[in-house]
């Protein structure tokens, strides 16, 4: 048995896998520069194909190698050109300012994620199943990336770095589904995927049309509705 | 050509497969095509064709009780069946009365110039494809067996309606396309997550059964099996989710602003029909969850948003500015009658919030055809700007106005009255006297500022030149839809009573 094979050599991959993704979703939160955050999320997804992958090899779960597949295409390779054309296009000047300083957000992050371990502990404790039981030590972190995430949503004022929050977040959905069943039903995946990208494509659309009429993409200008 | 279609899995009748189809084509016809007419003629043909196999879904769920195709991926049973007619019902009263707001609209060149004469076609075009796929994903959730199917669907509906919201392209209708857009967005997210933990649940319980294993069917008559922590988390992510997109209070900010926004038939459509898909979602999970957990927990967690919404409509409504606003309120309101309903619990409950549901389906797209009719009248839609007399200026809508008014709020002999005390009763019978009597504080009072905004509104001297309103596509369906309304205080039809009988009978919890 070459050591690839071995259950624990992926149990271990997988946490690495795993690991990086939260310290991608943390220095997120934690830069500026818009381009660098859309390569992040980036990275983040095709971790997470990784992650995918690896236990659908373990566990024998063929639907996983699907939900790698798109996972990698749309949002590790279509979503990020997208954005980036977007950001090309509106010729963005300055880049993130969070409502929140950095140190501040970072240390949010931190307890978020304390957080996370503590709700995941219950659903943790019971006894694993499929062939390994590989992937259940994921279930925090996909808690903590939901989390993060929507403090990101809150922190932020721009309407594009907002979309990449929501993104992120989603991108924990896809890390609780895959680690706590090995992944939704076929036709469900593919509709989720389906749902993501045309949510993208809208909001992309929206974003362009805000910052041709208010020649701004800050939604805190968005106030003139109220009561 | 039998034996293709049962290879297909089309073994049943196809009635549900149909329902689909109807907008589907329509709206790839819609895509194509190059003449206002034809569009026109589309739309309302898919509208009347949805309607009518709507009700044929009706009366088979009514003669069998149940209704599949596609090997069991579509699924419809009495509350399925209410839900889409209702849609369907919705899709049709908005058919003609949009064919006219919109040509009013073009009149009064909102959509640019008449050298601009192309540009009022890419935005019918726009109109006409979308408020199709709108009616499909409505469709969808309702007789999806598979609950993540069921969240794809839901999500579409606020994918498919962005861009109407967005019709007018002011900097207010993207501002609330945004927020739509984003608290939609995360709502949904949140009932994802509850989808995935039910999964998960489900996963445990009975094994790799990957493809049936979301069908609502078979979790229910395994929920009893659950862990109770999970389903707990589940439950409260699923009801702050689909509570977002019914505009339940305190996740209901994109609602005033995205219905005020809207094209009047949009905003009818919204509020009248999506309000009923996500009240679905949420009651098909409190199905499951109350099978797990009994019905102490949900039903808390309900009456206490259902309330709380209440509770947030009354401050708005009272001080209003906009009357596109008040409905919206009004909407809210509503939404948080029919969860509190569905808290109360019991055998009434149930039975009351499904009432609710039908009652209000009719009644609210009148309110948005003459908050529209007015509002292309006026040209705004502010309560204080108009200085009253809408009785003179608009001799239809204006009269029809405060008749719905009356109607919405709840006033005998109109049939929301019914609903409401069927509800009050339930809550007598579940022993929650206080929140009950603050129920009943907060209608008296929602009727009290209503009524005061909308006779404020309509009655008064006349203010301006006559209208003798000609546009026949816009007063015909709020006569006819009036008279709906007035007859449904008198008289429910049979069938349609033993639906929401039916629809309830899923709800009720039998301990």
């Amino acid at each position: 048995m070459f050591f690839w094979q071995d259950p624990q050599f992926g149990d271990r991959m997988i946490t690495l896998m795993a690991a990086l993704v939260l310290v991608l979703q943390i220095m997120m939160v934690g830069q500026r520069w818009l381009v660098t955050n859309i390569r992040a999320f980036a990275l983040q997804s095709l971790l997470l194909a990784g992650i995918s992958c690896t236990i659908a090899y373990f566990n024998d779960a063929r639907d996983l190698y699907i939900a790698a597949a798109l996972m990698l295409l749309l949002k590790a390779l279509l979503l990020p050109v997208m954005l980036r054309r977007l950001v090309a296009r509106i010729e963005i000047r300055r880049e993130i300012e969070p409502l929140v300083n950095v140190p501040l957000s970072v240390l949010i992050s931190g307890l978020l994620t304390l957080l996370a371990y503590v709700v995941a502990e219950p659903l943790q404790a019971r006894p694993a199943m499929g062939a390994a039981g590989l992937g259940r030590n994921t279930l925090p972190v996909a808690i903590a990336l939901f989390l993060i995430g929507f403090f990101m949503m809150i922190n932020r004022r721009k309407a594009l770095t907002q979309v990449l929050a929501l993104l992120s977040l989603e991108n924990g959905l896809f890390l609780a589904a895959i680690s706590l069943t090995y992944g939704m039903p076929m036709i469900v995946e593919v509709g989720i995927f389906f749902d993501v990208l045309v949510a993208v494509m809208i909001l992309a659309i929206l974003v362009y049309r805000i910052r041709e009429t208010f020649d701004s993409m800050d939604v805190s200008r968005l106030s003139r509705l109220r009561g | 050509m039998s034996a293709v279609l049962a290879g297909l899995g089309v073994d049943r009748p196809m009635t549900i497969l149909l329902l689909l189809l109807i907008p589907l084509v329509a709206s790839g016809l819609t895509a194509v095509t190059r003449s206002r007419r034809m569009m026109e003629s589309i739309h309302l043909l898919s509208a009347l064709a949805a309607f009518g196999t709507a009700i044929l879904l009706a009366a088979e769920v009514l003669a069998n009780g149940e209704s599949s195709s596609w090997s069991g991926y579509l699924y419809a049973d009495s509350l399925s069946a209410l839900v889409v007619l209702l849609a369907a019902f919705v899709y049709l009263v908005c058919a003609p009365y949009s064919i006219g707001y919109l040509r009013t609209d073009e009149r009064n060149q909102v959509f640019g110039s008449e050298e601009n004469g192309n540009m009022s076609l890419v935005k019918l075009r726009k109109y006409y494809t979308l408020t199709p796929l709108l009616a499909f994903s409505m469709f969808l959730v309702a007789v999806a067996s598979n609950l993540g199917v069921m969240w794809v669907a839901l999500e579409g509906t606020t994918l498919a309606s962005i861009f109407l919201v967005t019709f007018y392209g002011r900097p207010t209708s993207l501002e609330a396309a945004w927020k739509y857009a984003m608290i939609g967005g995360v709502g949904l997210s949140m009932a994802l997550f509850g989808t995935i933990l039910t999964y998960y649940e489900v996963h445990q319980a009975l094994g790799a059964e990957s493809l049936t294993a979301l069908s609502w069917q078979v979790i229910t008559s395994h929920a009893a099996k659950f862990d109770h922590t999970v389903m707990r988390l589940a439950f409260i992510l699923i009801l702050l989710g689909y509570g977002t997109k019914a505009g339940l209070a305190p996740m209901h900010t994109w609602k005033p602003d995205a219905y005020s926004e809207a094209p009047a038939p949009v905003a009818a459509l919204l509020s009248a029909a999506v309000l009923n898909s996500a009240m679905y979602a949420l009651a098909r999970f409190y199905v499951i969850t109350v099978r797990c957990l009994g019905p102490s927990f949900p039903s808390q967690l309900l009456i206490l948003f259902g309330l709380l919404s209440i509770g947030i409509a009354v401050p708005f409504i009272l001080v209003q500015r906009s009357y596109r606003r008040l409905l919206a309120y009004s909407s809210i309101d509503h939404g948080g009658i029919m969860v509190l309903a569905l808290g109360f619990g019991g055998v009434l409950g149930p039975l009351g919030m499904m009432l609710h549901m039908t009652f209000h389906s009719v009644t609210k797209p009148l309110l948005f055809f003459c908050a529209g009719n007015a509002q292309q009248r006026t040209g705004h839609d502010s309560l204080r700007k108009t200085a009253g007399g809408l009785l003179h200026t608009l001799p239809v809508s204006g009269p029809v106005f405060l008749l719905a008014a009356l109607a919405v709020t709840g006033t005998p002999p109109f049939s929301l009255f019914q609903s409401e005390f069927l509800i009050l009763r339930a809550g007598f019978s579940a022993h929650h006297e206080g929140w009950t009597a603050l129920f009943v504080a907060m209608l008296v009072a929602i009727f009290g500022g209503f009524f005061y905004h909308i006779s404020q509104l309509v009655l008064g001297p006349p203010n301006g030149p006559p209208d003798t309103e000609t546009c026949k596509w816009k007063t015909y369906p709020v006569i006819g839809l009036a008279a709906v309304v007035v007859l449904m205080g008198f008289w429910l039809p049979g069938p349609v009573y033993a639906l929401v009988k039916g629809a309830a009978q899923i709800l009720t919890v039998h301990p």
